[in-house]
């Protein structure tokens, strides 16, 4: 199976090794973002998909998180 | 025997140097009326020198000698019988250097006595011995060693008249056993890559790793691979705006960093219209210690962040510098200035000046000169100094800097240390603390010396005293996101380099024009492309080895030894066979999974290279530069017209090199080009035909 946010072969679940890392990062600032601005998981990939700052990688997984409402709710719950 | 002017030469002493410019000088410096002669002979220059007898000066182009396979004409791997050969016979483009050691072993025949003046470092011990070995028929053992760290003529002259009596063999083993080490890694690793490429797709394309490279190249990834994944959190800063004395300061809040914007609007809530009162007023005065002497790592660091000279130009402008014996030997490690080198006599020299006339009057008043120094040595050489001569010729602009960043940072270092003082003032307004930071020079001490490259900055604040009401005008939040960590430039590269011991201070910078010539890496601030990331990761799945960092060192840790006589060469290249071997084999049974995964790398690297960027028309799709399969002329069309969607397509210049600009017109917003044509300033090309710019422009003429 292909990553769906490459090119590159899958390793676990949707992603390749590379954009999996990426996943794992967006998981754990979540708590972050909670704290610090009170907002939503889905407020929180629109903001990080939009913040400049963001890697090239983690900005891919975001928006394929928002298109993709069943990895929300593995977050939410 | 040969003829010189109307004289015939023989049994001469025959001195070999690195570079043709080093020659020149070495030449004049010996002959006894200041004026060597220049013989070109089919466009190898000579030179001859009359002292107590006769003297002829030979260059060499840098290394006219390398390492090449046995096995002639072969391109397979792996390969791990080599011998040293004449550059022409194993590069393309060396033709030259065949004439060159004809040359040379001519001169040789009826030379008497041989001198090695090549730079005292390991590649010049290397061209010295190589030459005197292969060219001059074995006088190698025989010959001499000039040991200099200027190209004055009082250091040249005395370091003829008391020459070493032969070579640093061990110097020069240790440097064969770095070349020949790096070859193997380098041949049978990226003819393995290489290989791996063209047998999947049919394609070439150049791709190459080593024992240096491989490692680099992984640390420019994991930092990569941080910033790509990299998801920035939010935080706050607040700052209050202070009245004092009529001027306005802004203070921190004592917390730097708040994490939580219901936290930070309580803050700027509770400060609101309320001044302040200083609480507490700290003052402390420190040293700052004079810079240490530049070795060529800092020299290239302080380059880069002062100028943005890349640490290759650099060296090579520093390389300058020293042929026209401006300043000592470069490529030194040392940060060590004795006092052979003369200190009084090269202030007293640069005095001469008028730009460092008081500065170095000041220095020779002092009692006693003596110099910072780091804690780094050199054997061969100390660090770098001007020799105190006066530019012969006008100077480029960018060998002014250099120059003047050498002569500045050798003054510097026999300054007094500078006395400073900071001062940190807390405000609090109702129990929320602030602080305000002041700091200036009290004493300037080596900072005068140093002054248009120093980048302490002064910030003083008024007198204050504690209990002193303070009028805050208002109160800011700042909202704030944590960073990715910075992306490695040229020389935060090579301090990592030097940092880890890997490479040396020779080869370090040409590792990182290697990496950029792959496509591994590009522009400025380093970014890794998807091929550097594919290289890597196959480097990494199949060959753990090539790219550990550990091995690497362990490799240079014993090639060190042979130098210092513990270890020899046999044992190292030894072991380097061993540890590539079964890194050779699995490449080679994965070759398949390799070459495909290379090949769908370069293939998008090669596509990345054409696109201009999105299609002003059909906006989804790419604008790429592509060529016409009719009439082979090159042109602009969308991707998109392959699906049939778009059929956007724009000329471009048939001539010359077209490259995508990657920004967009500042008036129409199009992608642009850059033009490169031969003989003609590039320039940048919009694509939109109707570019308001276009159209003014053509009004114009």
């Amino acid at each position: 199976m292909k990553c769906k946010a490459c090119h590159r072969k899958a390793a676990e679940g949707d992603f390749c090794l590379l954009h999996l890392k990426a996943y794992e990062n967006i998981v754990k600032k979540y708590d972050f973002w909670g704290k610090a601005l009170k907002i939503s998981w889905k407020e929180y990939l629109s903001e990080i998909e939009q913040n400049s700052l963001t890697g090239e990688w983690s900005k891919e997984v975001a928006s394929y998180l928002i298109s993709n409402e069943g990895m929300r709710d593995v977050k939410e719950s | 025997m040969f003829r010189c002017g109307l004289r015939l030469l023989r049994n001469y002493t025959l001195i070999i140097t690195e570079k043709p410019d080093a020659a020149s000088r070495i030449s004049s410096a010996l002959d006894a009326d200041g004026k060597a002669e220049k013989i070109v002979e089919n466009g190898v220059p000579y030179y001859v020198a009359k002292r107590s007898g006769d003297i002829v000066v030979v260059p060499a182009l840098g290394h006219l000698y390398t390492v090449a396979s046995e096995k002639k004409g072969k391109k397979g791997y792996p390969v791990f019988d080599f011998q040293w050969v004449p550059r022409y016979l194993a590069e393309r483009g060396a033709a030259r250097i065949r004439t060159w050691l004809k040359v040379i072993s001519k001169l040789a025949e009826n030379a008497d006595k041989f001198i090695d003046a090549c730079d005292f470092d390991v590649e010049g011990s290397i061209i010295g011995y190589s030459i005197l070995k292969y060219a001059c028929g074995s006088k190698e053992k025989t010959a001499q060693r000039m040991k200099y760290s200027t190209l004055t003529k009082e250091e040249l002259e005395k370091s003829y008249t008391e020459p070493l009596p032969h070579l640093d063999f061990a110097l020069i083993e240790a440097g064969l056993t770095r070349h020949e080490v790096d070859w193997l890694y380098g041949i049978n690793l990226s003819r393995a890559l290489t290989m791996a490429a063209k047998n999947y797709s049919g394609k070439y394309a150049t791709l190459s790793t080593g024992r240096v490279q491989g490692p680099t190249l992984k640390f420019l990834e994991t930092r990569e691979r941080s910033i790509k994944c990299f998801v920035p959190t939010p935080y706050w800063s607040i700052k209050a705006e202070v009245k004092i004395g009529g001027a306005v300061f802004e203070a921190e809040y004592e917390e730097k960093t708040i994490e939580s914007k219901a936290e930070a609007d309580a803050i700027i809530y509770s400060c609101k219209g309320k001044d302040g009162e200083t609480e507490k007023i700290e003052i402390k005065k420190f040293q700052q210690t004079p810079p240490l002497p530049f070795d060529l790592g800092s020299l290239q660091n302080e380059a880069y962040s002062l100028f943005k000279y890349t640490p290759l130009r650099t060296s090579s402008i520093a390389q300058r510098l020293y042929l026209d014996a401006l300043i000592s030997y470069p490529r030194t490690s040392s940060q060590k200035l004795p006092p052979a080198i003369g200190y009084e006599a090269i202030l007293k020299k640069l005095s001469r000046i008028p730009a460092y006339r008081k500065l170095a009057t000041a220095l020779l008043a002092k009692p006693a000169l003596k110099p910072t120094e780091g804690k780094k040595e050199d054997s061969a050489h100390p660090a770098i100094y001007p020799t105190g001569n006066l530019p012969e010729r006008n100077l480029e602009s960018t060998e002014k800097n250099i120059f003047d960043l050498v002569v500045r940072r050798f003054m510097a270092v026999f300054g007094e240390p500078a006395l400073r003082q900071s001062i940190k003032v807390t405000i609090s307004v109702i129990g929320n603390r602030f602080q305000l930071n002041g700091r200036q020079t009290l004493e300037e001490g080596w900072l005068r010396f140093y002054k248009p490259h120093v980048r302490s900055e002064n910030a003083p604040l008024p007198t204050m005293k504690e209990g002193q009401k303070v009028s805050v005008k208002r109160v800011v939040l700042e909202n704030k996101f944590t960073i990715p960590p910075s992306r490695y430039n040229p020389s935060s590269l090579l301090r990592r380099m030097e940092k880890e011991e890997i490479g040396t201070k020779a080869t370090r910078a040409r590792i990182i024009q290697t990496l950029h010539k792959r496509k591994y890496i590009r522009e400025e601030r380093i970014v890794v492309t998807d091929l550097g990331f594919e290289v890597v990761d196959v480097l990494k799945k199949f060959c753990p080895t090539v790219v550990s960092l550990e091995l690497t060192r362990k490799l240079e840790e014993r090639m060190n030894e042979i130098q210092q006589g513990k270890e020899t060469r046999e044992n190292v290249l030894q072991a380097a066979v061993e540890i590539l071997k079964p890194v050779i084999d699995k490449l080679k049974e994965k070759e398949q999974i390799i070459g495909a995964r290379l090949s769908q790398a370069i293939k998008k690297a090669r596509l990345e290279e054409r696109i201009i960027g999105a299609c002003p028309t059909c906006q989804n799709g790419k604008l790429v530069i592509l060529r016409s399969r009719k009439t082979g002329k090159r042109f602009v069309g969308c991707t998109n017209y392959f699906e049939g969607t778009c059929r956007t397509a724009f000329p471009l210049p048939q001539k010359g090199l077209v490259k995508p600009l990657g920004i967009v017109c500042k008036s129409c917003g199009w992608p642009t080009v850059r033009v490169w044509v031969k003989r003609k300033r590039p320039w940048k090309l919009c694509l939109n035909p109707k570019c308001p710019l276009k159209e003014k422009r053509s009004e114009k003429r």
